[in-house]
């Protein structure tokens, strides 16, 4: 169908040829030596200056991040991660002007094991990230991804936020630390003397069969985030950091935008790309480098010798259209070699929008409405009755054999009528079972994953379908699904016993 | 050696206006050493049939995504795709999806 | 091996379902997709008994389909509906003609009343004579605004309760993405919904009751139902911009089938922050449509038409609305500016 209903024209910046004037545009004398964005050209000394003043101008725009405060930075070896600690190294410098004044340490996780890469290698990997990361002078902390094996299941549970920053100000925070720390020098704590990977071969056994049994790439991607992520949060908190900073750039985050749409994760966009991330409570999750384009590091990181490694992925050496993250790079990558305001339109997107909270009544002490995996408030209990969600519970259903469907909808009789919601309900038999959750309709299929999908989001319940058993799921995850199903079956009893149903 | 097979192929949907607007063709794919696969069908039809923009029709090695094949009136991935051989006297059905509405 | 019908267990099965990967025999399906489009009619409450129902009919797959399951239905479960075909003629020599005789046999295959309203008819200007004037290059943004308004000014004229359209699946996720890579935040919000309240004056409520099925089965449902529908690409090139994003969804399909309908999910639950300016929607002061300016798009891009300025509404010059409105001549400024091809 011909799709031109709105107009979109004489908004589309083609990418134009550059004039070429090329002394910087901000000192006007030097020569320029890079063009970011369409039309600015700077020369090395401004794009420094530059550079360097976005991150802390970030830091400083937010005021998440209090003075003394410990932070763990999530260093993955890549360009943008790496930036990021030369940054926080450069700002915690003695000479820095506008110096920053948090406590850092770094931490790294090995993913070696879900790619099937063996000890040796993932040992050269973390011999040359050691190095780097002791010439920083910070501590940190060098993890296996097998470690989430032994991670407890209250890193699943939201903790409140910690009391012991109760309601002060930013700026009253500010005052105090120039008044007590004035001359005295922020020293890191001594650096732990690791010497190398501490793996369990049992665990990676059990890492390796997890990812064996998901059928897609898409899907493995997405819960290696998730577990990557967890142990991360478990690490900062059981370290004693209360802010968790990763390296996302914009070109990264403009990929994770439009991959997360056509994940379904609609809902969850603002807290999965935004600049602070609070889903877990007491550990805030900022993401600093989310102003800078994939094209800015990897300048800097070249004109400033600034150290990365290269660590493979799921997908590296994989084709375009290999999984739905993949394929979304390479599409973004395409489309803003021809439109170069592509990333950064994208990127303004996710400035516009904002998550969907849980009431108020139901933030901190009800985790069964957030997702089991993603920790995001869930977007299955909906309650409207004409949606994708639901469309799609109504298509399975009758898809499936008529002989185990309800009576009702077998039949093609059933008389619709349109006059008021509660005929409605009762004419759409399949509408009104479907609508109870999700449960009814896979009544067929086995009865662990079925239940697991209630407790998990629109988008993780993809990611599990992709799974041939959920069982193998490490326990932390399989003990907090069964306690919060023990709790929601406990509801439902009490809940007979209760007359009023604002109970 | 497997025998010369006779195939009766269609466009439809649009697909057509590659082949010349020529919605049937009847054809018949040589004698060769292996069976006749779909994948080979449609290296054979990019060579003998397709007219112009090859790049609208094929994508790699399978059609262009967008473009839906039915064998036999039946839907290609319940047939096994690429992988699926061809029989004498199969109808293979390409429909482009993707303009007109 | 042949796979057998996941619903009756009996049959050879002949699609597999791209929202499920369920594997259906032909008359599972012809029964299962009709079944979901009146379950979506029926859950969204899209129309009353008695409703007069405008079926925007372009003789193309998606409206062939949507007529055809509209008529199945109304039928089978007394809906109580009268339905019209409506069908809007943009004067395109060679594309539109054919399709409109598709539209005339469906007329008949069907036994639905049918309404041509025609952009000549209504503007006086047709398809052919404005690319004469525009050129190649803004000539959809002309054929999209008066198709919107042609529809509607039909469908006044026989006085329809509801117009329905043959949006699809396919069409809204497209639309999202379109939306999110434009940082369109407002159309983003408002593309999802399957049906449009009645805006005020001159506009009809619009619904989508195939928004959730997918293309590749209306195809097939129209295949295997022989239906008679016209496929041929509009003869003025289509915009480039969005066969990226058809091309970007088209791919995702194959990568995860269901991606289609999680980008729709995506699309139902965003919520934009508070604070973000949206465009007020008010009416034109000429015509009454809707309108977030003064004038509206249509009644701008014809004044440029009728003073030989194609490019007074491509782009923004809201400043030279009042004067438009007030019919007073434009500075030679102002022509200069406008008279030049229209080119970008």
């Amino acid at each position: 169908m011909c799709q031109v209903d709105e107009d979109y024209n004489g908004q589309l910046d083609r990418d134009e040829v550059l004039s070429f004037s090329k002394k910087c545009v901000k000192c006007k004398e030097a020569t320029a030596v890079l063009v970011i964005r369409a039309g600015d050209m700077f020369c090395s000394g401004c794009f420094k200056e530059y550079f360097v003043h976005k991150f802390r101008a970030m830091l400083g725009k937010n005021r998440i991040i209090f003075p003394g405060e410990r932070v763990l930075l999530a260093v993955s070896g890549g360009p943008s991660s790496c930036s990021m600690l030369n940054q926080v190294q450069e700002g915690l410098s003695q000479n820095a002007h506008k110096k920053l004044r948090f406590i850092p340490g770094i931490v790294y996780i090995d993913e070696g094991g879900a790619l099937g890469l063996s000890v040796e290698e993932r040992q050269r990997t973390v011999d040359e990230l050691q190095s780097m990361f002791k010439a920083t002078g910070f501590p940190y902390h060098i993890l296996p991804l097998e470690e989430v094996f032994d991670l407890p299941s209250s890193v699943l549970e939201e903790s409140s936020p910690s009391s012991e920053q109760p309601d002060i100000t930013y700026k009253a925070a500010v005052d105090h630390f120039i008044q007590t720390n004035r001359n005295c020098y922020l020293s890191p704590e001594k650096q732990a003397d690791l010497t190398g990977l501490n793996i369990q071969e049992s665990h990676t056994h059990s890492l390796q069969q997890i990812f064996g049994s998901i059928k897609t790439l898409t899907a493995k991607e997405d819960l290696l985030q998730t577990l990557r992520q967890h142990l991360l949060v478990h690490t900062a908190r059981s370290k004693g950091y209360s802010k968790l900073m990763l390296g996302d750039n914009c070109t990264r985050l403009a990929v994770k935008l439009l991959a997360s749409i056509s994940l379904g994760r609609g809902a969850q966009l603002a807290i999965d790309t935004g600049f602070s991330d609070l889903r877990y409570g007491d550990i805030i999750t900022v993401r600093p480098m989310r102003d800078y384009s994939a094209k800015e590091v990897s300048f800097y990181n070249h004109m400033y010798n600034v150290p990365s490694v290269f660590i493979p992925t799921l997908d590296t050496k994989t084709t375009d259209k290999a999984s739905v993250l993949r394929l979304t790079e390479s599409f973004v990558t395409k489309l803003q070699a021809h439109f170069p305001s592509t990333v950064s339109t994208i990127y303004r997107t996710s400035e516009k929008l904002q998550t969907i909270q849980p009431s108020p009544s139901s933030s901190t002490a009800h985790n069964w409405d957030k997702c089991l995996l993603c920790m995001c408030a869930l977007d299955t209990n909906v309650v409207e009755k004409a949606s994708a969600f639901q469309a799609t519970l109504i298509s399975e259903l009758l898809s499936q054999r008529r002989a185990s469907r309800p009576v009702d909808t077998a039949s093609p009789t059933l008389r619709p009528e349109f006059q008021g919601p509660e005929s409605t309900a009762a004419g759409g038999v399949g509408c009104e079972r479907a609508a109870c959750g999700g449960g009814c309709c896979s009544s067929v299929k086995a009865p662990e994953s079925t239940e697991l999908k209630s407790l998990l989001c629109y988008s993780c319940q993809l990611t599990i379908k992709d799974m041939s058993s959920a069982d193998l799921l490490p326990q932390y995850i399989l003990s907090e699904a069964q306690r919060r199903k023990r709790r929601s079956q406990m509801r439902e009893e009490i809940r007979e016993f209760l007359l009023d149903e604002d109970y | 050696m497997a025998a010369p097979i006779a195939l009766r192929l269609q466009f439809g949907g649009g697909a057509e206006l590659l082949f010349d607007g020529v919605k049937e063709h009847q054809v018949t794919l040589p004698s060769q050493s292996e069976p006749w696969d779909m994948k080979q069908l449609l290296v054979w039809i990019q060579r003998n049939l397709l007219k112009e923009r090859p790049e609208l029709f094929v994508q790699g090695d399978s059609v262009r995504p967008g473009i839906l094949v039915l064998i036999n009136d039946a839907d290609w991935e319940l047939m096994g795709e690429l992988e699926y051989q061809l029989q004498d006297q199969d109808n293979v059905v390409f429909i482009s999806t993707l303009h007109g509405g | 091996m042949p796979v057998q019908c996941s619903s009756c267990g009996e049959r050879r099965a002949m699609l597999k379902r791209p929202k499920t990967g369920h594997s259906l025999c032909k008359e599972c399906f012809f029964w299962a997709f009709e079944e979901e489009v009146h379950q979506t009619i029926v859950a969204a409450q899209l129309f009353k008994p008695g409703e007069t129902v405008g079926i925007g009919a372009s003789g193309g797959k998606d409206s062939t389909v949507l007529a055809h399951v509209m008529k199945v239905l109304n039928e089978r479960y007394n809906y109580g509906l009268k339905l019209i075909l409506i069908s809007v003629d943009e004067g395109i020599t060679g594309y539109r003609d054919d399709s409109l005789e598709t539209v005339k046999r469906n007329q008949q295959q069907y036994d639905l009343p049918l309404k041509i309203v025609s952009y000549e008819e209504l503007y006086g200007w047709t398809m052919d004579a404005i690319v004469k004037q525009v050129g190649l290059k803004n000539n959809c943004t002309f054929c999209g605004v008066f198709r919107r308004q042609a529809l509607d000014r039909g469908a006044l004229m026989l006085k329809v309760d509801k117009i329905c359209t043959g949006h699809n699946a396919d069409d809204v996720a497209e639309t999202v993405l379109m939306n999110v890579l434009r940082g369109d935040i407002a159309r983003l919000r408002r593309c999802t919904a399957i049906s449009t309240a009645s805006e005020g004056e001159g506009v009809v409520p619009r619904c989508k009751p195939l928004k959730y099925a997918y293309e590749k089965e209306i195809v097939l449902y129209a295949y295997f139902k022989k239906l008679d529908y016209f496929s041929t690409e509009c003869i003025y090139s289509p915009n480039a911009y969005r066969g990226y994003a058809r091309t970007f969804l088209k791919d995702l399909e194959s990568v995860r089938p269901s991606t289609i309908m999680d980008i729709i999910h995506s699309g139902e639950n965003l919520s934009v922050r508070e604070g973000v300016k949206m465009p007020v929607q008010g009416t034109c002061s000429r015509c009454g449509y809707i309108s977030s300016q003064a004038l509206c798009k249509s009644c701008v891009l014809l004044e440029g038409l009728n003073r030989g300025l194609p490019k007074l509404g491509i782009g923004k010059h809201h400043r030279l609305h009042d004067k438009i409105l007030t019919k007073q001549p434009l500075t030679e400024a102002e022509e200069r500016k406008l008279r030049k091809s229209v080119d970008f």
